[in-house]
């Protein structure tokens, strides 16, 4: 599964990101309010957005750096 | 929005991928497909193989009780047929025995009914045998008598002659010896 199926099997929430982002809202908060109601994101310390970040990404084998790169790219070639 | 607000985003792009995306395994061509909860390609795959193998089985075993009933329904009827011809054959077996049982009774009242000629025909026989030994008896008697009677008679009548001749004969010396 790729960055682009994830982001497409999940678009709502990731719509509800970039709008909240859009609006200048704080992503600490977005990310408390989310794990109210999504069971996946509960138990995690969202005042350290990046130290959580680089916990995930090390407890799921994912190479951080690489991902903000992937991220970036998709942003670059599909939000204008 | 500032830089730092900025970088704040990306992370939550980075939690929220990586949370929904890898549920417990790798990322972006990992081992472990199975992220999250979505299927992919070879969950699909595997779906449908699996549904074709439900179906199969369901189908063999569909097939199965199909070849089950049939079986069964041809042994009861073999059953049925071989239950009435055993009756049929018991029936003839039966109806021989009587058969039999009847040749047999007609065979001693024949039996019984040529017994009863013979010792009918034996008692004609032993009658007609004594009266024929009586009859023997009679005529042997009729001749004895009759011989007797000869007898007398020509004893008589040798007496009669000798008495004749006797008286004759001195006669005739004396009258030979006169001459």
């Amino acid at each position: 599964m790729n960055l682009m199926q994830i982001i497409t099997q999940n678009s709502d929430l990731v719509f509800k990101a970039v709008g909240a982002m859009m609006r200048g809202e704080s992503p600490v908060d977005f990310m408390k309010n989310l794990a109210k109601t999504h069971p996946k994101f509960q138990g995690y310390n969202f005042d350290d957005l990046e130290g959580t970040a680089n916990s995930v990404c090390a407890n799921n084998n994912v190479d951080i750096e690489k991902m903000k790169s992937e991220i970036a790219d998709f942003a670059k070639s599909h939000i204008k | 929005m500032n830089e730092s607000s900025m970088g704040g985003w990306l992370f939550v792009l980075i939690i929220i991928v990586v949370l929904l995306g890898a549920g417990g395994g790798g990322l972006f061509g990992g081992n472990n497909a199975a992220l999250a909860g979505y299927a992919t390609a070879t969950d699909v795959t595997n779906a449908i193989n699996s549904a074709f193998a439900q179906q199969n089985s369901q189908n063999i075993l569909l097939s199965s009780a199909n070849n089950n009933y049939e079986t069964a329904r041809l042994i009861d009827n073999q059953s049925m047929a071989m239950m009435n011809q055993n009756n049929s054959n018991l029936l003839a077996a039966i109806n021989g025995f009587n058969a039999t049982n009847q040749a047999i009774a007609n065979g001693f009242n024949s039996v019984n009914q040529n017994i009863a000629n013979l010792g009918y025909k034996m008692d004609e026989c032993c009658c007609s045998i004594k009266t024929m030994m009586l009859e023997n008896r009679l005529q042997d008697t009729q001749i004895a008598l009759q011989n007797q009677q000869n007898i007398a008679v020509n004893q008589n009548q040798t007496e009669y002659l000798l008495s004749v001749m006797g008286s004759w004969a001195p006669k005739a010396a004396a009258a030979y010896a006169a001459k």
